[in-house]
């Protein structure tokens, strides 16, 4: 009896024992515009079970210690060995020097086993200012897409103000009420699916059809988009390819496409995106061809694709992205996701009303 | 001989089987007893009635070969009656040991699997196997990503999750869902999360290296 005890309590003690805490880095720049208050990584734990499966359950408290308003933040979580990267983003902040914010993340990893215990590491890929400046490494091309979520929400902010200030039955503060409502119907309403992109499996997918992209030309776009194609098989389509034309009298060294669906019953929703990385002086043309296949997590029959030209990058670093009005003209405002700033504003607005919300815009 | 003649001796007398000595004292009965004579009568008419009966029989008869035969077909009845009758199924005899050391070895290698195999495998295998058991081709699910060879990002209202090389990064952001997600073709996932209380929005990605 006495043995069995013993041998039941190893057994419980061994299995205990797999299960450790995590070994953590926080890396920041010593230039840094971004100070650490305080971690907790309480939840936080690495288990050996033929991989290291490591679970982050952080919250970081940071201030910023810089001189200029941070509007929004990037960083990059990763461990030796394991998949690619991860990161964590804030892009609707708004703290001016000395004031703080926290992050939470929440990440699972798994790695191949090795020998030492992992550590995972936290650090900076980058800070965006209110000027559009940038601090950090970019590991993560993030710069790219922080300063696309701030024109996107000056923008709205913009919008919003100028509604505000507007009088008649659709202006005022009875105006901005049901931009709120409306905002709000749409994030409801807005059909999204579980996708997957797979790279360089283009050519293997079960093609059933080559398929056409009708492109919704936005006339301010810089670049336009025209005889667009891919291969489409049973909820899946790959190998998108597109032809792309600066009309602008800037160069573009970046473009995204955004990728519509519409299945049997009428749905259309926003796929996917395609940034591509080219050079496009003025009135120049280009071909796009992308080896990646787009799968859905539900069975879907794709009737028809379209897509439009989401932004553009100059090679000045200045971007393009539609106006509301654009948005509005080609009915893109009900699949296009709205702005992050749009989305924080309108929880305020179902949170503290619709004064709360005044007061916010009045903040900048 | 006043004592009547046994049935057995009054048969072989009609049929002058009796030896010539007893043949002579039954005889000398007969005569003088009714009863005994009349029996005698009846067992001679019964042999005359075989005999004729006996006349009714097929002729060159091979009656060893008939009779084999017959036996040969009782034998195959005996046989395929047993064939129709349910049989009896011996019940082993059930041990607790054999039991016991059985579900031992479950427990140690469920033990062993829970301890060295990742979960990510597990469900893995269990996915293999559920598509093996209904024929479901592995590009008509896409709730896994750990069946593609090449990188794979997902995103869904789980979060988003890369696959590369056997290993997974999956950020869920404590298992809150997120209030859209979406995914692009240079390989990258992304899902943005509002919290309730602040409207603060936080963005998750994972990407291909």
């Amino acid at each position: 009896m006495c043995n069995k005890l013993s041998l039941t309590l190893a057994v419980a003690g061994a299995i205990s024992l797999h299960a450790q805490a995590l070994n953590h880095k926080i890396d920041f720049p010593k230039d840094s515009p971004v100070s650490l208050l305080s971690e907790d990584f309480g939840n936080s734990n690495a288990t050996a079970r033929g991989a290291n499966l490591i679970e982050v359950n952080a919250a970081l408290s940071l201030r910023n210690s810089g001189q200029k308003r941070i509007r929004s933040m990037t960083l990059m979580v990763s461990t030796q060995d394991a998949a690619g990267k991860g990161s964590v983003s804030v892009p609707t902040l708004d703290a001016g020097p000395g004031e703080t914010f926290s992050v939470h993340i929440g990440t699972r990893l798994v790695r191949p086993l090795t020998a030492g215990n992992p550590v995972v590491e936290v650090t900076l890929d980058g800070v965006l200012f209110d000027d559009l400046s940038f601090f950090g490494p970019d590991l993560l091309h993030s710069q790219r897409s922080m300063i696309r979520w701030e024109l996107e929400a000056q923008r709205d902010r913009k919008y919003f103000k100028t509604l505000l200030a507007a009088g008649g039955p659709n202006g005022g503060i009875e105006g901005l009420r049901k931009e709120m409502l409306s905002s709000l119907a749409r994030q409801g309403d807005s059909s999204q699916r579980g996708v997957q992109m797979v790279r360089g499996r283009s050519t293997n997918i079960d093609a059933e059809r080559e398929s056409q992209f009708a492109f919704l030309d936005i006339p301010e776009s810089p670049v336009e988009a025209s005889n667009g194609r891919a291969r489409i098989g049973a909820s899946l389509a790959g190998a998108p390819q597109f032809e792309v034309h600066n009309r602008s009298n800037r160069p573009v060294r970046h473009l995204e496409v955004a990728w519509i669906v519409k299945d049997q019953q009428g749905r259309e929703f926003l796929a996917a995106s395609m940034p591509a990385d080219m050079t496009l002086v003025p009135n120049q043309s280009g071909q796009v061809s992308q080896d990646a296949a787009l799968r859905f997590d539900r069975p879907i029959s794709i009737q028809s694709m379209s897509g439009f030209v989401s932004s553009v990058e100059f090679a000045d670093g200045s971007q393009w992205i539609p106006s509301r009005g654009a948005l509005d003209q080609t009915r893109l405002q009900q699949l296009v996701a709205p702005s992050p700033e749009e989305q924080r504003l309108s929880q305020i607005y179902t949170k503290k009303g619709i004064q709360a919300l005044i007061d916010e815009l009045k903040k900048f | 001989m006043t004592r009547h003649v046994i049935e057995t001796e009054l048969a072989l007398y009609a049929t002058g089987d009796l030896p010539f000595w007893r043949g002579t004292l039954v005889k000398v009965h007969v005569r003088g007893c009714d009863e005994c004579r009349g029996l005698v009568e009846a067992l001679r008419m019964d042999r005359q009635g075989l005999r004729r009966s006996a006349d009714d029989m097929p002729a060159n008869v091979d009656w060893d070969q008939l009779a084999a035969e017959m036996t040969a077909n009782i034998r195959v009845g005996l046989a395929a009656g047993e064939c129709v009758t349910p049989r009896e199924r011996k019940v082993a005899a059930i041990s607790w040991r054999p039991m016991a050391i059985a579900a031992g070895l479950v427990v140690l290698l469920a033990g062993a699997w829970w301890l060295n195999i990742p979960r990510s495998d597990t469900e893995t295998i269990g996915r293999a196997l559920h598509n093996i058991a209904t024929g479901e081709r592995a590009g008509e699910r896409v709730g896994s990503a750990q069946e593609e060879r090449g990188p794979v990002v997902g995103a869904s209202s789980a979060g988003v999750v890369l696959v590369e090389n056997g290993g997974q990064i999956r950020i869920d952001q404590g298992g809150l869902e997120p209030v859209m997600y979406s995914v692009s073709t240079q390989g990258s996932a992304s899902a943005r999360y509002v919290d309730q209380d602040t409207g603060q929005v936080t963005i998750t990605a994972t990407y291909v290296q």
